[in-house]
């Protein structure tokens, strides 16, 4: 602080617009030269009384004698500030970043140090089950959205020096803090740089969520369908992660923590897999691949079965099937993609919704929009039926759920057209699409193209625990990766 | 943008020229289950049954010189959709054996949108004439004729068997599946010479 | 993708294997009615001795160097450049051709009888654009899932046909004539596409042993002999009363009522012909540049279209680009005669300084 306190005191209300959270108390120590000094908070976010306790009381009530500014702010550090977080910092800019923050900042005219006093105290959501990842056995803990909070829950699960927290801010214009977290030595350091230049590049003005920043962590020429970026909010699934040298980035306000790399096969495992029997976790994650599999080509291949080849179907099936779509008004691909793009709209409502009003949403879904319409012969049961299906199996794997809805969408429509032929050469290009992704240089498919029978054993099923613990495989070893060391 | 619309007009065109818009779709498709063949009034007549859930058999009878013909005039004038990729049972009347079997059969065989799984029989007029009453007794003369299949090796009657026999150098006869109506209907087989 | 990246060469003869399963998939009775079944798989055994004698000169590159053929003569023998480009050019699209017909013409017999040929083709080109643009990496991943897919078509064909099988139908006796041995003979020597296209790409690959080779042989000629063996026995002679017998043994092959086995092999038969075609146009730019690019790739589909178009309505024109023997003498050139000619000849010192400086970066 090369300026007076009062100088600096008045460029932090302009920089503020004289705001009205800005609380700055200003204030002179018990000294013989009266030296004058100024505690800056932003209203709300720091605990009043652990406030006073720590800084306030003491520094107010403590005879300074004939200290000169620097020395009392010395004397201040080291014997007065009662509090166990207090950070000596010498710029504006990081004063503003301290109280934005939640720090209370102690400024003594005529010193050139400040300080932060970690008096934080926000409110905020306590730490919850996650509504979008219930486990049966497991922790019931989950992310929430102070940063602090979330890598405590971290350093919980992991009690090793290794496991290190970089700190970094993203948003010209909100300048979120976030965190790289990560163990150093399972981690790639050719990850970490691809990591950090990529966050470098992140020009966006505000980030208010974990979201903003998945677009700008994907490979640049990989297909943007399926998303190489992965998002948890259990802190247990998190930590997993970290072991097998992936980065965790944990976005200030924002319970969803990012991991990086993000592998397709890494959908369909669960927490529960691992807490489950081998085999039912086999037996679990065979039923997710099929489940991902209904819900993408199941309505299209209805569709294309129907329009072209209705011989496939067997015979008593196709008997009721043609019956019944031979008394609705739309030919069957329309049918498909209305009740899909209803379901959609659903689907929509009941998430906005208030929870009161949900279970009349889902009265109103259920039988007016489901039986009314067949009982009407507006639409068949065998493709109200096939619709459900695929959008009960669409949830199994959720996190696919965008690209798996955008599929759905995409092989109705081909599947109409161009019947299965065009599936056909569309899964083609699909697959083609998937194989050429990477994400941050580890290939998508990895474990299974390239394959790679040693990590075979968490795909499909999940090995015992003792093979399972025998060796870590660390995400840069898979094959092909452009981060292996 | 230049892309954009090229992929628009290749789907159009895909839409309109590669004869997708014309498929067999499922709600206006006629799929033949069974077909028989008959004398009626010294014409051959080929009755055409749709794949039906009801206990009335719907079929069409169609004269014709052969099961060639039977088909072109079905689609022209009276099944507009026919499509006999799902046909389980050809049943031919036994008189008509000499004059229309061979030629039918392999007609059949040479048509890559028919079923080979079909199941060819020789029958009685008044098995013929019980088989357009009920769809339960052409279920019993499907199952009969399994069972018969499998039962008895030599019969070589079900799919694909008839046309080996036609082909094959090896055998001057062949065994076929013969069901005839008293008070009951009976399978058994009958022996014929190949040409 | 990253191109100086190399891949598993075990992967990239895993998918040169599914190519040449193909062969057997488009099958249009072009084998001699004479000739038995036991007959045929010692015309099998020969067809792919005579594919790894074909394979021989590009294993030797590859061991030797570590490269692939186009890049060792684009070293060796600059003048000639663009001889052989344009020798390998005009074989990658007779080579494509020689799939792509038989494919639209199996597609207009058997699936949808409207349809137009050359639309279906244009379809299948520009999808086989985005594959070929993404590289041979990303086709041998590919690969992988077609294998896998191809596996299951497979069991599902002939565990299907199983319950038809009758060895009265057909006689393993050994049956046929000399004419008869050498025409089908030559039908399973065409396998051995898949010997240029490994002179031509392996370059990308690490790791490569000899015996990759073998196997990927020995198991297409036991696909082959599968396929043989089910035809004969559980179609019988309707085998001979329709085209496309592999799609035959698919539409007769059913568990109890449920059938509809044809709808897989459709699937297996558009990807492989899909998998042969982009490999064809990786290779195809590689012979005329080093690395792929959009501009090249399009230029080629164009002229594959066009050659297409003429096939489908110049019977002569098709006549020539289906025709076997034409098909494996081209083959026999750009397999072995080429490659021999490099290893044999042409050992200029400082050629070879240059293929070594190359070698070691």
């Amino acid at each position: 602080m090369n300026n007076s306190l009062s100088e600096i005191l008045s460029e932090l209300k302009a920089d503020f617009r004289n705001s009205a959270d800005l609380t700055i108390r200003d204030f002179t120590l018990k000294s013989k030269n009266n030296i004058k000094a100024a505690l800056i908070t932003i209203e709300g976010m720091c605990d009043k009384e652990q406030l006073a306790q720590s800084a306030i009381n003491p520094i107010m009530s403590y005879d300074f004698g004939a200290l000169d500014g620097e020395e009392a702010a010395d004397k201040a550090l080291s014997s007065v500030l009662a509090s166990s977080d207090v950070t000596v910092f010498y710029t504006k800019a990081e004063l503003i970043t301290f109280i934005t923050s939640g720090f209370a900042a102690l400024l003594i005219d005529g010193a050139e140090k400040m300080f932060a006093i970690g008096v934080q105290g926000y409110s905020f959501r306590g730490v919850a089950e996650p509504e979008s990842e219930v486990v049966q056995r497991g922790s019931r803990e989950g992310f929430t959205e102070p940063l602090r909070v979330n890598m405590s829950l971290i350093r919980r699960r992991v009690k090793n020096p290794d496991l290190v927290f970089e700190q970094a801010t993203v948003g010209s214009g909100s300048r979120t803090q976030l965190m790289l977290c990560y163990l150093q030595s399972r981690v790639s350091q050719k990850l970490l740089i691809k990591l950090r230049k990529r966050l470098k590049e992140c020009d966006l003005d505000t980030v208010l969520a974990s979201g903003y920043l998945s677009e700008y962590l994907e490979d640049k020429s990989s297909s943007r369908l399926f998303s190489g970026v992965g998002i948890s909010e259990r802190p247990d699934t998190v930590c997993g992660k970290l072991t097998e040298g992936r980065i965790a980035i944990i976005v200030d306000g924002s319970p969803a923590v990012i991991i990086v790399p993000r592998l397709f096969v890494e959908e369909f495992q669960g927490v529960d897999d691992y807490s489950n029997r081998t085999y039912y976790a086999a037996f679990i994650r065979v039923t997710k691949y099929l489940s991902f599999f209904l819900a993408v080509y199941l309505p299209g291949l209805y569709v294309a079965l129907a329009q072209f080849h209705p011989e496939y179907f067997p015979t008593t099936i196709l008997i009721k099937t043609s019956e019944s779509l031979a008394q609705t008004p739309l030919p069957v691909t329309l049918e498909v993609l209305a009740i899909t793009f209803v379901y959609e709209i659903m689907k929509e409502a009941g998430l906005r919704i208030p929870k009161s009003l949900g279970h009349a949403v889902s009265i109103v879904g259920a039988l007016v929009i489901g039986e009314s319409a067949v009982n009407a012969g507006i639409i068949s049961s065998s493709t109200l039926m096939v619709v459900a299906t695929a959008a009960i199996c669409g949830y199994v794997t959720s996190p696919l759920y965008p690209p798996v809805t955008m599929l759905r969408f995409i092989y109705i429509i081909i599947g109409g057209i161009f019947g299965l032929w065009g599936i056909v050469l569309a899964t083609a290009v699909m697959i083609i699409s998937m194989c050429s992704k990477t994400s941050l240089g580890v290939p998508y498919m990895s474990s299974l193209a390239p394959f790679s029978l040693r990590t075979m054993r968490d795909v499909f099923v999940r090995a015992d625990w003792k093979t399972l613990s025998k060796r870590i495989i660390r995400v840069q070893r898979f094959a092909e990766t452009e981060v292996d060391e | 943008m230049r892309a954009k619309l090229c992929i628009i007009l290749l789907c159009l065109s895909s839409l309109t020229l590669t004869g997708c818009q014309s498929s067999g779709k499922i709600e206006t498709a006629s799929i033949i289950e069974n077909v028989s063949i008959a004398e009626d009034n010294g014409k051959i007549c080929y009755t055409f049954y749709t794949l039906t859930g009801g206990d009335k058999p719907w079929g069409i009878k169609i004269p014709a010189s052969s099961f060639e013909s039977a088909c072109d005039l079905a689609e022209r004038e009276y099944i507009p959709n026919l499509s006999l990729s799902k046909l389980e049972l050809l049943m031919i009347e036994d008189t008509l054996v000499d004059k229309v079997m061979k030629n039918d059969i392999e007609y059949i065989s040479t048509q890559p949108s028919f079923s080979p799984a079909a199941l060819v029989t020789l029958c009685d007029k008044k098995t013929i004439e019980k088989f357009a009453e009920t769809t339960r007794e052409q279920n019993l003369i499907e199952e009969q004729l399994i069972l018969l299949k499998n039962n008895n090796p030599e019969v070589n009657i079900s799919y694909l068997s008839v046309f080996n026999n036609f082909e094959s150098d090896k055998n001057s006869e062949f065994t076929v599946g013969y069901i005839t109506c008293g008070e009951e209907l009976s399978v058994n087989e009958k022996k014929l010479k190949k040409d | 993708m990253s191109s100086k990246l190399r891949f598993s060469s075990k992967r990239f003869l895993l998918t040169l294997m599914l190519c040449a399963c193909s062969v057997i998939l488009l099958q249009n009775y072009d084998l001699s009615p004479n000739a038995s079944f036991t007959f045929n798989l010692i015309c099998v055994a020969s067809g792919l001795a005579i594919c790894f004698v074909l394979f021989i000169p590009a294993i030797i590159i590859k061991s030797r160097t570590n490269l692939d053929f186009l890049t060792v003569a684009a070293v060796k023998t600059p003048r000639l450049k663009i001889p052989i480009a344009v020798f390998y050019s005009v074989y990658f699209i007779f080579t494509a051709e020689f799939f792509l017909l038989p494919y639209t013409d199996m597609f207009r017999k058997k699936y949808y009888y409207d349809v137009t040929p050359c639309l279906i083709a244009a379809l299948l080109l520009i999808t086989c654009v985005y594959a070929a643009i993404k590289g041979v990496n990303v086709i041998t991943r590919f690969g992988i899932f077609l294998f896998a897919f191809a596996m299951l078509t497979n069991i599902l064909m002939f565990g299907g046909s199983l319950g038809q099988m009758d060895f009265s139908l057909n006689t393993f006796e050994l049956t046929g004539g000399f004419p008869d041995y050498i025409r089908n003979t030559l039908y399973f020597v065409t396998p051995a596409f898949i010997a240029v296209l490994f002179a031509c790409l392996s370059g990308k690959t690490k790791n490569f042993r000899i015996r990759q080779t073998v196997f990927a042989l020995i198991f297409t000629g036991v696909k082959y002999a599968l396929v043989l063996f089910f035809i004969w026995f559980a179609l019988g002679a309707y085998a001979q009363r329709q085209e496309y017998q592999t799609f035959l043994l698919s539409r007769a092959a059913h568990f109890s009522s449920f059938g509809g086995i044809e709808s897989f092999y459709l699937a297996l038969a558009t990807m492989s012909v899909f998998m042969i075609i982009s490999l064809m146009l990786c290779a195809v730019t590689k012979s005329v540049k080093r690395e792929s690019d959009l501009k090249t790739v399009i230029i080629f589909v164009v002229i594959l279209f066009a050659a297409h178009a003429c096939g489908t309505y110049l019977n002569s024109v098709k006549e020539i680009l289906t025709n076997t023997t034409v098909f494996v003498i081209f083959t026999a050139i750009a397999a072995a005669v080429i490659p021999s000619a490099y290893i044999f000849a042409g050992r200029k010192s400082n050629a070879r300084k240059a293929l070594h400086n190359i070698t070691m970066s």
